[in-house]
């Protein structure tokens, strides 16, 4: 279990501008968080915090009742696996070397043949049988994300951190990332924690929805508490439609009323 | 195994042979450089005695050259890796500036007679030590902030080699005659002139930063994925940056003392072994750019020899290093 308590984050060293503030956050187990709100809202850094790559200002995050602070970097890879979201690696390596690092903290490197079958199944899991060849600059945007989850997937975590998973994803490769994302908590029952920019994706897949405004959690709960026109006009500052397809809130959040006038008085 | 993995390891294996065959083909061209085609040169015949007398200095010679090349060669990649680019080396960050520095400013206070510069070996302590010092006090003021800006470090080195280079010019310029006449000597040392005294302790330094770095290739391999994914494999990056560091502060101090400044020889080797082995596994490149170093240097210097020394090797490394660098920057722009 991940709680997160009293968490503060500030890019000054004082804190004066506080990009995350008296965060408090339970992580729902075997289940798709995910981590929405506007740009700049802290979604990204809470990730980073609690994955501890980033130092919290104050507060701490407490993985399984343990201070992660007090958790070896090594153990704490065999716990918990985060995906940030630029991985524009400036080295020239295949897709089966790219996911044997995954192992690194179970083997240091030194593959057995347990990791070598872990390899193997995270690539067919990930649909990349038959790329294992091939280099990581050759493959198109989404084999490559794909490639990277399965380096995550080899690391056998059941905690599984994503941030922005479907950047640069066109509409085909977020729809299966996501559906991949999915499975991985009813099959292999993962803990996923997934920060998401379509509020749409998280309203379809996601169990459970978290939304940041200016480094607060301004609301969290099911797919119906929070994908509503008052929770979302408030989270967004913006002007949303809600509708119901196939049982799930869809947003339409685009304005048709053009009104140059309007425009130039906010400007 | 699949078809195109072992191709490619055969292909390094060939690498390394064509490599090593190389190697000793200047040694031994070096070797003959300095005895008989020496000796066809002046007219004298090359009789055993002469021959030995001649190796007991070529020999150090040939363990200094190789020793500093091998270790210039291991400390660029290991701080190209930590740096994530492939166009700056450890001499961008005024190593070799602060030796000068240092030296200068020894003999500017205590002069030329002092203890701290006639002794080679506390010479080579005080000096190695500050060099050290002051780069690891660079990179604890910025790194301490939590914030891994490499740019700004660099930038920060740059300005800081500028300084100290100006400043120990002014030094040079304003102290006693004979003073100045030292400095000069010990600090330009190159290859031809090889500060051998301090071999003793600087071959132990030296095999102790290539075997804890060629130990921790797997580390290496590791965060050549970048900060973030390497944490998130358990490296512990900051830590492990600190360390590298130091052992790159370590090296140079050793490289750079022992035969001078060579800028371009780590860039030179580093890329070239990345181009020849095509690959990011440290072992292989940690080798390579190794034996690719001690090739560039010992053949270089065979060749010179050869010719009777019209130009130092040190210039013909930098000239085609520095042509390989803005090749490298252009390419990296095009992109």
């Amino acid at each position: 279990m991940i709680e997160v308590k009293n968490l503060n984050q500030s890019y000054t060293k004082h804190g004066k501008k506080k990009t995350l503030e008296n965060i408090n956050l339970t992580v729902k187990e075997k289940a798709i968080t995910a981590l929405i709100g506007p740009n700049g809202a802290g979604k990204s850094t809470l990730l980073g915090v609690t994955a501890n790559l980033i130092k919290p200002l104050s507060g701490m995050v407490m993985i399984n009742g343990i201070d992660v602070r007090n958790i070896k970097t090594d153990e704490l890879a065999k716990k918990l696996a985060i995906l940030k979201q630029t991985h524009n690696i400036n080295i020239r390596i295949t897709v089966k070397d790219l996911v044997e690092f995954g192992r690194f903290p179970h083997c240091g490197g030194r593959l057995t043949d347990i990791d070598k079958q872990k390899v193997k199944e995270s690539l067919e899991y990930m649909n990349l049988a038959g790329m294992e060849e091939r280099y990581l600059d050759e493959l198109s945007g989404g084999q490559r994300q794909r490639a990277f989850i399965a380096m995550i997937l080899a690391q056998d975590t059941p905690y599984i951190f994503l941030d922005e998973p479907l950047n640069n994803l066109d509409i085909k490769s977020s729809v299966e990332m996501m559906k991949i994302i999915k499975s991985l908590v009813t099959e292999l029952d993962k803990t996923i924690v997934v920060v998401l920019h379509d509020i749409n994706f998280a309203s379809a897949y996601a169990d459970y929805i978290v939304a940041m405004k200016n480094g607060r959690i301004a609301g969290e709960g099911s797919m119906e508490e929070m994908i509503t026109k008052e929770v979302l006009d408030e989270v967004f500052d913006h002007d949303f439609n809600i509708v119901t397809h196939q049982g799930r809130n869809v947003c339409l959040y685009f304005d048709r009323t053009f009104n140059r006038r309007k425009i130039y008085e906010v400007i | 195994m699949h078809k195109q993995a072992i191709l490619r390891e055969k292909r390094t294996v060939i690498i390394f042979a064509i490599l090593a065959v190389l190697l000793v083909v200047s040694v031994l061209l070096y070797i003959y450089s300095r005895t008989y085609a020496k000796a066809l040169r002046l007219n004298i015949v090359m009789d055993k005695s002469a021959f030995s007398s001649i190796m007991g200095r070529t020999i150090p010679a040939l363990i200094g050259m190789g020793a500093a090349a091998v270790l210039i060669a291991v400390v660029s990649l290991a701080f190209q890796t930590i740096t994530g680019s492939r166009i700056l080396t450890p001499s961008m960050i005024g190593f070799d500036s602060v030796f000068v520095g240092t030296q200068t400013v020894l003999v500017f206070l205590f002069s030329s007679m002092s203890k701290a510069f006639t002794n080679p070996y506390l010479n080579y302590l005080i000096v190695a030590g500050t060099m050290v010092t002051v780069s690891m006090m660079m990179y604890g003021s910025i790194l301490r902030s939590n914030k891994n800006n490499l740019v700004f470090l660099l930038m920060f080195g740059l300005i800081l080699s500028g300084i100290v280079r100006s400043g120990s010019t002014y030094l040079q310029v304003i102290m006693d005659v004979n003073d100045f006449n030292q400095v000069r000597a010990a600090t330009s040392v190159t290859v031809n002139n090889m500060n051998t005294k301090i071999i003793f302790i600087a071959l132990p330094l030296m095999v102790a930063v290539i075997s804890i770095m060629l130990a921790r290739h797997k580390i290496y391999d590791v965060m050549s994925l970048g900060p973030d994914n390497a944490k998130s494999l358990g490296i512990p990056y900051e830590k492990e940056m600190k360390f590298s560091l130091f052992l790159i502060s370590v090296g140079m101090s050793v490289a750079t003392a022992l035969i001078g400044s060579l800028a371009f020889l780590g860039l030179l080797a580093v890329n070239i072994a990345r181009e020849l082995l095509k690959t990011y596994k440290h072992v292989y490149l940690f080798i390579g750019s190794a034996g690719l170093a001690a090739l560039a240097l010992i053949a270089g210097q065979a060749v010179v020899e050869l010719l009777q020394g019209a130009v130092p090797v040190t210039v013909i490394i930098d000239l085609i290093g520095c042509s390989y660098m803005f090749y490298l920057i252009l390419k990296e722009n095009r992109v």
